[in-house]
């Protein structure tokens, strides 16, 4: 399902590891933005990232300094921190997505289902993003029982959306 | 522009049936329209609303069918997608994704062209609204004709419909501003204004806004077209004409539909709508289906093009040929396109007129002699137009490609046509050829390989028109070139050894070698077969001519022959041929044989006698060659004899050419050919067989005298310039003349004994070609004064420029000859 050429961007929020993993995903595509997780033995991972996509903006973080870890009042603080649509965010190897507050947050989930700290029962899953306009598709893969199964979640962004930082 | 609308429309004011027709024909795309059968040719209203209103709803459903967005929900959207098939990473060719993916790719593509569409008129062509739709038809086009696929320059027939339908809305819609009072009816509560888009219509927006009215589409198309019709009833016995014109014309015109009435057209010039000429068979790579030949179908236009230049103008078809100019190089662009990027796009359209107006359907053949049939394009009067229509553009640049010995210049000119055209005399022009292609058409007869072989073959001649009817159709031989030079290869070793044998005292191979390519000059500059003569012709058999004249040469050259006997059995022959010769009808003779001379060639003044007689005469040697070679000789003889019918193109010469393994003669041959082309080109049509008799009385004498002595010749010179002059006394053609004057010098100065050595036979001959180089350019000085009184004074240009060639060819021979004489 992965094939090069369908991808423009990959975003990671960590725990690759080791470079072998960034180089399969560069084959993948060659936009490729990574924030350092707690594994990680490349050290020049920066540890949180923004960029814009379409009319999107969005933050990448691997989580793991924001605790309690997964909380999403402390993940909408690192939101409101770095002032993005959509944060990105791991750590905790479960995938969720919560529209808050006129933002998005997605936890993407382990893509290989490694353990976690916190837990055994990981399933491997990643979420495509399809950004459109002021509207963003974001599909959910998520291997389970030995199948692939797909979700779509449709996220609009309300244009008046402002957050005060402070 | 309004103001001709008004002025068109008012005389009518008291008829209502009449206007419509006539206003409606006024508008292009209208006519158009109708010639692509698109629209009905009559012009009742209900049938136009009718027609339209299909074609517009069809091209909505296919849009919404075939434009897939992923994006937007599914109407009634609750049918939720299968999400684990069609998801954007989906690799399911079924998935829309998967779909949406293929038509970005497609779009991509036609992008690019897009993107390069008509620049000098980008205020239109490169405005969004503009590419959007030409983008959509294009994309939804070819997702409908998967098996064409998009090729670029399909945007470049597309736009022109556009524009054309572009341009007739802008008339309306000024039309409309200029009667705005009368438009400002209300009639079921629908005022006008509503209706009355101004012309800087965001097409974006309105776009969007289709896209969701898509569904509801069908039914308030019909309303609305209703709704500007029936007041146009009403009122156009009261008000203007260009009003109910324009009431009328929403039914056949609006911008809310020129996309898909631009599609409809589109489609229907690509398709070719049940005719013969489908434009999208020019852009395949393939050959169709039931063609003949094998060839992709534009490669058979182009040589279709070709042929029929053949016919028309052969001279400038064989400087082309010799040149190596393959028609498609730029035959390719100009059918595309349809001439879309030769003309301006106002000529252009001048252009389409014209080639739309003529009927596509196809013609029946008449001819069923043959299995094998003509050209496909020229099935159709369409196709023929156009055929014709390239084949006068050719000829307009006809000086300049006549003045250039290169082939790039050749087709850069071709290529980059000139601005300031008569466009008038070229459609005329173009008129007058059509009917030239139909005829030929049905006698054509296409070779079933490359395409050099094909243009080799011909049809009768054009330029016999006036004497008699078309003959009918010579079978091809279907036999590859190479099947022939094989064989010339097998003969040749054959021919060594049995050269050992003979008496002849042939010097070493090499200059063996030497001679069999000066024969190869020679038998190549010989045989000119002309057109008109009806009868059999086999390109296998003219080779077989060239094949046994080389073996004569060889014979000439290294045998110490024996004339006298040489000379009754060419006697004999020449008989024989003229009898076959004699049914011939307007003839002309000049053909007179003198070795490795152009004259041979030019002076078979029309294309279409072109020197059969040369033909003729010239086998006589290839059968005097059956002194020693009888069994041989005899069935070429025999061959040659019912072969003499050639078709009179010099192409087959240059095919010939093409396929000499002798580079070393090509050179000078082709100078000859091409002086001898400038030759034909200026001579006369009409001779009387009378004539060609005397003449090749002459040549008797020639091939008595001449082919076997290679002497001293210094009286030669003085000799040739004066049978020269008085020859050209005698000969009413003046290119006649000179080949007459060298024939006869020949002759003369070929009394002395044969020498024995083929080195000095070499050295002689190149001084003997010195000295015909010579009589033909004191000739030529002399033709030159003549040029005046020749009758066919378009010509004279051409006469000019054929003798600055012809000098350039001399030049050249005197090279080679030079090269002999110092071996």
């Amino acid at each position: 399902m992965l094939v090069p050429g369908k991808i423009q961007h990959i975003i990671c929020t960590g725990n690759l590891c080791i470079k072998e993993v960034q180089d399969y995903l560069k084959t993948l595509c060659p936009d490729l933005h990574i924030t350092r997780g707690e594994y990680d033995e490349e050290t020049r991972y920066p540890e949180t990232k923004t960029l814009t996509i379409g009319q999107f903006k969005l933050g990448l973080c691997h989580g793991h300094q924001v605790i309690p870890w997964g909380d999403l009042d402390s993940l909408a603080m690192l939101q409101r921190q770095l002032d993005v649509d959509i944060l990105v965010t791991g750590h905790t190897h479960q995938f969720t997505a919560y529209k808050h507050e006129g933002g998005v947050v997605i936890n993407p989930g382990s893509a290989t289902g490694a353990y976690s700290s916190i837990t055994y029962d990981v399933n491997p899953s990643f979420v495509l993003m399809d950004i459109d306009g002021l509207r963003v598709v974001v599909y959910v893969y998520e291997l389970i029982d030995g199948e692939v199964k797909v979700d779509k979640i449709d996220f609009k962004k309300t244009t008046t959306a402002t957050h005060s930082a402070h | 522009m309004s103001r001709e609308i008004v002025e068109e429309e008012s005389p009518s004011l008291t008829r209502v049936v009449s206007p419509e027709n006539r206003s409606l024909g006024a508008l292009r795309s209208v006519r158009w329209r109708v010639s692509l059968s698109i629209l009905p040719p009559s012009p009742s209203v209900d049938d136009l609303r009718r027609e339209t209103a299909d074609s517009r709803r069809r091209y909505a459903g296919l849009r919404r069918r075939l434009l897939v967005d992923p994006h937007v929900p599914k109407d009634g959207g609750s049918n939720s997608p299968d999400l684990v098939m069609d998801n954007p990473l989906s690799q399911n060719p079924d998935s829309t994704w998967g779909r949406f993916f293929r038509n970005a790719e497609l779009e991509k593509m036609v992008d690019k062209d897009l993107s390069r569409l008509y620049p000098e008129h980008g205020s239109y062509f490169q405005a969004l609204g503009c590419q959007g739709m030409l983008r959509r038809i294009l994309l939804l086009w070819c997702l409908r004709h998967p098996e064409c696929g998009y090729r670029q320059g399909m945007h470049e027939v597309l736009a022109p419909l556009l524009y054309v339908l572009h341009v007739d809305v802008e008339r309306l819609s000024e039309v409309r501003k200029i009667h705005k009072d009368h438009f400002i009816d209300k009639f079921d509560g629908l005022s006008f204004e509503e209706n009355d888009v101004a012309y800087n219509f965001d097409f974006k927006k309105f776009l969007d806004s289709m896209e969701d009215e898509v569904g509801s589409q069908g039914n308030s198309k019909k309303v609305r077209s209703l709704d500007e019709l029936d007041p146009e009833i009403q009122t156009i016995k009261l008000l203007t004409d260009a009003y109910g014109v324009e009431g009328e014309l929403g039914v056949v015109l609006s911008e809310k539909f020129m996309e898909h009435d631009a599609y409809c057209m589109f489609e229907a010039l690509m398709s070719g709508a049940r005719g013969s000429v489908a434009m999208a068979d020019f852009f395949a790579p393939f050959p169709a289906a039931e063609s003949y030949s094998g060839l992709p179908p534009v490669i058979e236009a182009s040589t279709a093009l070709y042929h029929l230049l053949s016919i028309v103008d052969s001279s400038l078809h064989s400087h082309l040929v010799e040149l190596g100019v393959e028609p498609q190089y730029f035959a390719l662009r100009w059918l595309r396109v349809l001439f879309g990027r030769e003309f301006s796009l106002n000529d252009l359209l001048v252009v389409w007129d014209e080639i739309l107006t003529a009927d596509n359907s196809k013609l029946d053949k008449v001819s069923g002699n043959e299995e094998i049939s003509g050209f496909k394009i020229l099935d159709s009067h369409r196709g023929a137009l156009i055929v014709a229509m390239a084949v006068s553009m050719i000829l307009y640049v006809r000086s300049s490609l006549l003045a250039t010995e290169n082939a790039t210049t050749c087709l850069q000119r071709l290529l980059n046509f000139p601005e300031n055209i008569n466009l008038k005399k070229l459609i005329a022009k173009a008129k007058s050829l059509q009917v030239l292609a139909l005829d030929s058409k049905i006698s054509s007869s296409l070779s079933t390989f490359d395409v050099a072989y094909s243009r080799s073959k011909s049809a009768v001649s054009g330029r016999n028109l006036s004497s008699g009817p078309i003959s009918p159709n010579t079978p091809l031989s279907v036999v590859a070139d190479s099947y022939w030079e094989e064989k010339w290869r097998v003969l040749h070793k054959a021919e060594e050894p049995r050269q050992v044998d003979s008496l002849d005292k042939l010097a070493p191979s090499g200059k063996r070698r030497w001679s069999e390519k000066v024969r190869l000059v020679l038998s190549r500059t010989e045989s000119d077969p002309s057109a008109a003569r009806a009868g059999k012709y086999k390109k296998g058999h003219r080779s077989s001519v060239r094949r046994s004249l080389l073996e004569d040469l060889s014979q000439q050259l290294g045998l110490e022959e024996d004339t006298e006997a040489g000379d009754c059995f060419d006697v004999s022959n020449i008989e024989d041929r003229h009898s076959v010769e004699g049914q011939v009808e307007g003839q002309d003779d000049t053909s007179i044989a003198s070795i490795c001379t152009a004259e041979e060639r030019c002076d078979s003044g029309s294309g279409a006698s072109v020197s059969e007689e040369s033909s003729s005469i010239f086998s006589d040697p290839a059968s005097s060659g059956s002194i020693t070679n009888d069994h041989e000789n005899d069935t070429e003889k025999s061959s040659v004899a019912s072969n003499l019918s050639s078709d009179g193109n010099d192409d087959r010469h240059q095919s010939d050419l093409e396929d000499s393994p002798l580079p070393v003669s090509s050179p000078p041959e082709d100078a000859l050919l091409s002086y001898s082309e400038e030759n034909e080109s200026s001579g006369k049509m009409v001779s009387a067989s009378k004539e060609s008799r005397h003449l090749s009385g002459r040549f008797q004498w020639l091939l008595k005298f001449g082919w076997n002595n290679v002497s001293q010749e210094a009286s030669d010179k003085g000799v040739s310039n004066e049978t020269a002059k008085s020859a050209n006394r005698d000969s009413k053609n003046n290119a006649a003349d000179s080949s007459t004057a060298a024939g006869a010098s020949r002759p003369t100065s070929q009394r002395d004994v044969v020498d024995q050595n083929v080195m000095g036979s070499l050295k002689n001959l190149g001084q003997s070609m010195l000295e015909h180089i010579q009589v033909i350019e004191s000739v030529f000085q002399q033709d030159r004064v003549q040029v005046g009184s020749l009758d066919n004074l378009s010509k004279n240009n051409i006469v000019g420029k054929g003798q600055v060639t012809a000098m350039t060819a001399l030049k050249e021979l005197r090279k080679i000859s030079n090269l002999l004489s110092e071996t």
